[in-house]
């Protein structure tokens, strides 16, 4: 028999896609979920106070409950969606998947300081803010900064951009202003000046404070996603540079 | 028979195919265009120097074709106002031909642009401009691998030497119809694109890139559908985009820039190769220095003094020649020629059409502005004045202004007409409302600028130094003012400016572009100053010009403490500042202005009143009202600043 907590844990995260997408309709959840939709488990979980249905059991939504335990799985999905993505490249659907339901919010957490609380996962979707992110805590020397705290000068390759405005987005798209490209800052006064692919760019500091960078070199050059898929590199960074980490800070 | 021939003949001008130029601003658009149609379009080494697209013919290997210049274009997605021009040129003139000029240096930029362009399916050809930067920064370029990879043309050249300009002519006229292949989106997203495009009329144009824009949401792309299909196509897209998303798990833009990314890095990848190492090129360093806030400002510093330096050791030099060898003789022939009396006045009296027009024009004017211009068109091939923008920036935030609003302001120190015109890229109407006003107020275009350092170069360094103190305050004290009095309205854009790599001048393009300039300002201005010559010479025949001077005599002479002479400057400062300028460089010949006079007669004149075409651009802009209101003020402050100077400079000195 199947983890049931597990299936609990699906069938909430799926809830949340349709909060997002302005969806009620439990034929909806049906459709979307496939074979995995188990009309008892929606009724266990409407007993246990984490899913409200009405309309004749047609329209269903997530109680404040419900709603505050999605939020926990889409967080630990989504962080570590960033963290398999910028850390590691290529494929990381399914190890996100797994990882949602095994980790614990202290370690989400951690994770979410180390890489410079984001706001996005890969695929553009927010990521429900955390008690660290509230805080705004900081380890010591964090992997991912704001390019604003950059070196002079020193090259650096984007993280990732804590941008939610698209149009934004795609203008610094078109500059070449995007994951995976090195960046130098160039000046902060009288003006934020940066150098990306060979142009200088005179931008709002609001701007530069979006665009995170690995503070210490990238972890390893991202494996080219148009070589066979198959074809995995050596990642020396994981057991290096997080260990290394590991060692700095005391804990991840 | 003649009906058969009649009926053949395909409708509209189908012999004349559509070339057009696009490419990111700053790319030699202007420049692949002069050097194809033979036609002059401003070329400058920064961005926002075509603001209105420009049009030309020129004929190929048996088939006409009509070139058309844009401003730059950054993607066809969300695009600025001026963007949204040349989208519209693209979506609606039915384009035979697009020519994407490229700069090597930005290859990624570029190839974005490129990504977007492809999917319109118009037949493309590539100009790679600048070949020779980049080589010198120690990288190739392989544009036969480029070509393969992109299905397209790809013509290698250096755009301001004019090479490569044959190969792209043949390119042209090489381009079968048909369009170039497509960038694919990946099987989901090419589903959608297809159901979206089927939701438009069979026989629109360009549905994948119309189907893209309305998948990501662009602003304006419906608007564009209603005017083209009407509303019933607007609902079914907007249907059909809400099917699609209902059920998404990720934001479409941001998984098909992905994929765009990827894309490109691999193409870029595959034809640049690194020849030597990386190093840090003078010119990189200058940019970098002239972008320093402590570095910064005594290189702006030398490169105003040198501008004056030559204006006064070089330009006013010659003029004087000019005056003493070509015109005395023939003034002081004429003068024996003709008696003293009408005909005397009429030729080469104090509004001679001969004396105040024409000598005025060729022998004062036209060598200052010349030489001026040579220097000028030298700093602007240079590329330094976006960079200017840095050093200003946060100066600029005081007066209420957006990083934005920085490019139209320099632009004022070339043609205030120009910048005005550029504002347009402001999105905040009081934002808008300020530069226009300080466009306007304070600034000198480049005329101005060579001629007053002329005027104040005769009396020294230290009048110069002190007309162009006042004028910035000035400048910088309106601007809080307005910033304050102004309530905000809309919203300031934030600022991404990229900024123009410095170069070694091109001498062949500094040169042509002066000539061009000097025979503007000839065609333009030679009429105008005959004309205001000989309308000074009417009014002051019938007595109206002495009647005018005494009613202006409180303010010029008793306010102002200048001499009733300069009332002619100041009426010359409505039709041509040049024309002014002429008047007051010769009351400084003839001994007639002082120091003191001389500092608040250019403070004044520089201000008064902006010209002509600069008054049409604001109307443009702003209004006919607002323009009325700001010309009110601006005329009514430049006399109480000119006053206040005088009597500040009398009590120091």
């Amino acid at each position: 028999m199947r983890n049931r907590k597990r299936e609990k844990e699906e069938h909430l995260e799926r809830l949340w896609g349709m909060k997002e997408g302005e969806q009620e309709a439990v034929e909806y959840l049906e459709d979307s979920m496939k074979g995995d939709f188990d009309a008892q488990l929606v009724e266990e979980l409407a007993e246990d106070g984490m899913v409200a249905l009405s309309e004749g059991n047609r329209k269903i939504v997530l109680t404040e409950s419900g709603e505050k335990e999605a939020r926990r799985i889409i967080r630990a999905h989504r962080i570590a969606e960033r963290l398999l993505h910028d850390v590691l490249g290529g494929e990381f659907e399914t190890g996100a998947c797994e990882f949602e339901h095994t980790v614990t919010s202290e370690l989400v957490d951690s994770i979410c300081i180390l890489l410079g609380h984001p706001r996005t996962c890969p695929h553009g979707m927010a990521i429900p803010e955390g008690e660290c992110c509230r805080r705004s805590e900081r380890t010591t020397r964090n992997m991912v900064i704001p390019l604003t705290e950059a070196e002079l000068n020193q090259s650096a390759r984007i993280a990732y951009i804590n941008c939610r405005d698209d149009m934004l987005l795609h203008r610094l798209d078109d500059l070449q202003v995007r994951p995976g490209i090195k960046v130098k800052l160039h000046q902060r006064y009288p003006c934020f000046v940066i150098e990306c692919e060979g142009a200088s760019i005179a931008l709002d500091e609001d701007i530069v404070a979006t665009i995170c960078v690995w503070s210490q070199g990238p972890p390893v050059d991202r494996p080219k996603l148009e070589l066979s898929p198959k074809e995995k590199k050596p990642r020396p960074w994981w057991s290096k540079g997080l260990m290394a980490g590991r060692k700095r800070h005391g804990k991840i | 028979m003649l009906i058969n021939q009649l009926m053949n003949m395909p409708t509209g001008s189908p012999q004349i195919k559509k070339v057009m130029l696009v490419g990111l601003p700053n790319t030699g658009k202007s420049q692949v265009y002069n050097n194809l149609t033979g036609d002059y379009s401003v070329v400058a080494n920064s961005p926002l120097t075509t603001l209105e697209t420009k049009r030309a013919r020129c004929r190929l290997a048996e088939q006409s074709y009509e070139v058309i210049d844009s401003p730059g274009l950054h993607s066809l997605y969300n695009p600025s106002e001026e963007e949204l021009t040349v989208r519209d040129l693209i979506l609606s003139e039915e384009i035979d031909i697009l020519v994407q000029c490229m700069d090597a240096c930005r290859l990624k930029q570029s190839l974005t642009l490129t990504a977007h362009l492809l999917t319109l399916g118009i037949p493309m050809v590539i100009s790679l401009n600048s070949m020779d930067e980049i080589a010198r920064k120690g990288i190739s370029i392989d544009p036969v691998a480029l070509s393969r990879l992109l299905g397209v043309q790809v013509v290698a050249s250096v755009a301001v030497q004019g090479q490569g300009t044959e190969e792209l002519k043949e390119a042209i006229s090489r381009v079968e119809a048909g369009g170039p292949e497509i960038i694919p989106c990946g099987e989901k997203i090419e589903g959608w694109l297809a159901e979206l495009g089927s939701k438009l009329p069979v026989e629109a144009p360009y549905k994948r890139a119309i189907s893209l824009l309305v998948l990501l949401d662009d602003p304006l792309i419906l608007d564009y559908v209603n005017k083209m299909y009407g509303p019933a196509a607007v609902n079914d897209l907007q249907q059909q985009v809400k099917l699609i998303k209902g059920n998404l798990r990720f934001n479409i833009g941001q998984v098909i820039n992905q994929q765009r990314s990827r894309w490109l890095d691999r193409v870029a990848e595959e034809v640049t190769h690194r020849t030597k190492p990386q190093s840090h090129g003078f010119a990189q360093e200058f940019a970098r220095l002239s972008r320093h806030p402590v570095f910064g400002i005594p290189i702006l510093l030398v490169f105003l003094y040198s501008m004056f330096y030559v204006v006064v050791n070089v330009a006013n030099v010659i003029s004087e020649w000019m005056s003493d060898v070509l015109w005395m003789p023939v003034e002081a022939k004429i003068s024996g020629l003709i008696p003293l009396g009408f005909w005397h006045d009429f030729l080469i009296g104090d509004y001679g059409i001969l004396s105040m027009g024409l000598a005025n024009a060729l022998m004062t004017v036209l060598p200052i502005l010349s030489v001026f211009f040579l220097v000028f068109n030298i700093i602007e091939d240079i590329g330094y004045l976006p960079n200017l923008s840095v050093l200003t920036k946060r100066l600029l935030g005081k007066l209420g202004l957006s990083g934005s609003a920085i490019i139209p302001l320099v632009l004022g120190f070339g043609c205030k007409t120009v910048a005005t015109l550029s504002t347009k890229t402001l999105k905040s109407k009081k934002e808008k409302y300020i530069a226009v006003y300080l466009i306007a107020f304070a600034i000198p275009c480049a005329a101005q600028m060579g001629l007053n350092m002329s005027i104040l170069g005769r009396i020294g360094l230290s009048a110069f130094v002190i007309v162009f103190s006042v004028l910035f305050v000035v400048e910088i004290l309106v601007g809080m003012a307005l910033n304050k009095i102004l309530t905000k309205q809309g919203q300031g854009l934030v600022f991404i400016q990229e900024l123009t790599a410095i170069r070694l001048p091109n001498l062949k393009g500094v040169l042509k572009k002066t000539y061009y300039r000097i025979y503007w300002f000839l065609k333009e201005s030679l009429p105008v100053f005959l004309g205001a010559a000989l309308a000074l010479f009417v009014i002051d025949k019938l007595g109206v010009l002495t009647a005018t001077k005494r009613l202006l005599n409180p303010l010029i002479e008793g306010f102002l403490g200048l001499p009733s002479a300069m009332t002619d400057a100041i009426i010359l400062c409505l039709v041509r500042h040049e024309a002014a300028a002429g008047v007051m460089i010769n009351l400084v010949k003839k001994g007639q202005l002082d120091y003191i006079q001389c500092i608040v007669a250019v403070t004044v004149t520089t201000m008064v009143v902006p010209c002509f075409a600069n008054i049409m651009a604001m109307a443009k802009e702003v209004g006919g009202k607002q323009t009325l209101v700001m010309i009110i003020l601006i005329v009514m402050s430049s006399f109480a600043i000119g006053g206040a100077l005088r009597w500040t400079l009398v009590a120091l000195l």
